[in-house]
């Protein structure tokens, strides 16, 4: 199990339920995978430093979680297909996921994350 | 030729090596801000004195936060 976090950002035009229903879907997924959340945090509307698919805010949703890389590449392969994903970007912070690391895992993550970006 | 005038500069001391409880984070969008020029360019270690590897991280999340729309690729960052 690696640890990852992603970032994913909605299209604001979208419904509450719409942005819940993407927020479960991504979950399930990963739990699907036998992966665990860590943390999942609304940054809420945002305003976007550039536009995207002419959009000029977004909802920003924060995922913390472990996983193995199949799922994320599953996830990421829903995000590419869904239109209300706007971008996405997933980092590995910890190559073997240590449960309880909230702060030491800053220190590692320079030096074990890897990118895992593609343009939505 | 009159001998050259010594400059004395300080030497600069890298600030993340200075003082650990800095973190350098993609997400920290203030702190990453303090290393960009109004135009939106990483500055150069020269100018702040950052160690190597201080700024290869710091480049590293300020990358990672254009990616993701956190901070511009150019022009100005609104606050």
């Amino acid at each position: 199990m690696r640890r990852y976090e992603t970032i994913f950002i909605i299209n604001p035009s979208v419904g509450e339920d719409e942005i819940t229903a993407i927020i479960d879907k991504t979950t399930s997924i990963i739990e699907e995978f036998d992966g665990s959340i860590v943390n999942l945090d609304h940054w809420g509307l945002k305003k976007l430093a550039y536009p995207i698919k002419k959009e000029l805010q977004g909802y920003y949703v924060f995922a913390e979680y472990a996983g193995k890389p199949e799922a994320v590449a599953e996830v990421e392969r829903i995000f590419k297909i869904d239109d209300r994903i706007l971008k996405f970007m997933t980092i590995k912070t910890q190559d073997v996921f240590v449960a309880d690391a909230p702060k030491a895992e800053a220190e590692n993550t320079e030096a074990t994350e890897e990118e895992a970006q593609a343009d939505a | 030729m009159p001998p050259k005038k010594k400059i004395f500069t300080r030497r600069k001391v890298c600030r993340f090596c200075a003082d650990k409880s800095l973190v350098i984070d993609y997400k920290e969008v203030k702190n990453l801000r303090n290393f960009l020029t109004e135009r939106g360019k990483i500055i150069p270690r020269r100018i702040y004195g950052n160690c190597a590897k201080h700024q290869r991280q710091m480049t590293e999340a300020i990358k990672r936060a254009r990616q993701i729309a956190l901070m511009p690729y150019s022009g100005q960052m609104q606050p």
